[in-house]
């Protein structure tokens, strides 16, 4: 006797459609994505008032500090040419730069021959993950309101730690400051401890990259950056810088 | 081991590689949104404005895709965006290669300049040359070993056993 059909079931469920779950996944990460860019972007800084020769207006955070994070100015040569150097200070090629021809960019704005601008930047604290270059750029500025930038920025440089991320303690800043002639050590250390200027080095920070500086030791002569050979020889030679700029500014 | 055992095997592997990448290399950004976005300038491909948007939200989807391929989640929909990412980061790194610029892919953080003698364009293009192939055995053959596509998607596309009890 033949057996009746077998009864089959309708098939069960195969689980959500997969398109369906794709849609919302994706909207979801288009979603937090947003989130992010909103919650992390950065501050945008104003670039209005430029280095090349643009009235100094508004005020930046300590006395050579240009307003919308513009950098620390060395010296007032006017419209001689602009020197605009870009360096984190935990760089270790910053310290080598500093080391061989600092001397002859302090000695060329002192004199008048160029006007000097430094702008700290602080991006290997997120890739050392530290607050070390944060904290240095902070001191300097704290230097600054004692007149003491540029001794500062050499004793920062010339006391680097040996391995690149180990920073320098509260302690090791306040000695770079009393060498440097900061004459009001609780002043500085207020203003170590407060963090006066972190916004205004953050902002400098900022400003590198809306500037399309993306990386240090970088130099500008009169807005343009010098080129790897040149840059080799400004690490190289301590006597270089003057024949660099003639070259470069004419 | 049957054929199509190993074949799964391979998903599994180009699963694990290509989302082990995208998440290595997106949290260590996510973490870093300076770093991130300064490695977008740093190929001076774009406006500071989209520089900023890509370095911060890259990341994410980076982050979102791997975990997706690791997991075994809608793997074949991941594998053709993580695919057209690596042929995107080709792109980019050929290009920065061949206007001479010097600088680091910035494929997992802060990347930007580095010395001339230290770029290390065809090694980093080699890698995603070998993640996108990896991307695009997914695309073709999504099934891999320990998915969990298999359990949430079990469409019953095979067989329908039926009822044989009874006879």
């Amino acid at each position: 006797m033949p057996r009746p059909p077998a009864h089959v079931p309708p098939p069960p469920q195969s689980g959500p459609p997969v398109a369906l779950v794709a849609g919302v996944l994706a909207v979801a990460v288009a979603i937090a994505a947003v989130v992010v860019y909103l919650v992390m972007r950065p501050d945008p800084v104003d670039p209005g008032a430029g280095e090349d020769g643009a009235a100094i207006t508004g005020v930046g955070s300590s006395p050579n500090a240009l307003p919308n994070a513009g950098g620390i100015r060395v010296g007032d040569a006017g419209d001689a040419p602009q020197v605009h150097i870009y360096q984190d200070y935990q760089c270790p090629w910053c310290g080598l730069l500093e080391e061989v021809s600092g001397p002859a960019f302090t000695e060329a704005a002192l004199s008048g021959d160029i006007q000097l601008t430094y702008t700290l930047m602080t991006f290997l604290d997120g890739n050392l993950d530290t607050d070390h270059s944060v904290r240095a750029a902070n001191a300097a500025l704290c230097a600054d309101d004692q007149g003491a930038f540029v001794e500062f920025n050499a004793a920062v440089f010339a006391g680097q730690p040996d391995e690149e991320g180990q920073g320098w303690t509260d302690e090791q800043l306040v000695g770079f400051a009393e060498d440097s002639g900061v004459e009001d050590l609780e002043t500085f250390t207020a203003c170590l401890a407060e963090g006066t200027h972190t916004d205004y080095v953050r902002d400098m920070q900022t400003r590198s990259n809306q500037d399309g500086v993306s990386g240090s030791p970088r130099v500008f002569i009169d807005g343009t950056e010098l080129d790897n050979d040149q840059m080799a020889t400004l690490l190289e030679d301590p006597n270089s810088f003057p024949a660099i700029l003639e070259e470069v500014a004419g | 081991m049957t054929r199509t055992r190993w074949a799964d095997l391979v998903g599994l592997l180009a699963r694990l590689a290509l989302g082990g990448v995208l998440v290595t290399a997106g949290g260590l950004k996510v973490d870093d949104p300076t770093g991130a976005i300064q490695s977008v300038v740093a190929y001076r491909l774009f406006d500071y404005q989209v520089a900023e948007m890509i370095g911060l939200m890259l990341p994410v989807v980076e982050l979102a895709l791997g975990i997706l391929l690791v997991l075994g989640l809608l793997t074949r929909w991941s594998a053709v965006a993580g695919t057209l990412l690596m042929l995107v980061f080709i792109a980019g790194i050929a290009s920065a290669w061949a206007r001479g610029l010097s600088i680091d892919c910035g494929c997992f953080g802060a990347g930007g300049p580095v010395a001339p003698s230290d770029t290390s364009y065809l090694t980093e293009i080699l890698r995603d040359v070998g993640l996108a192939v990896a991307g695009l055995w997914l695309v073709v053959r999504p099934r891999s070993l320990l998915a969990l596509d298999a359990i949430i998607f079990a469409a019953p596309r095979h067989t329908i056993h039926p009822v044989t009890k009874g006879s």
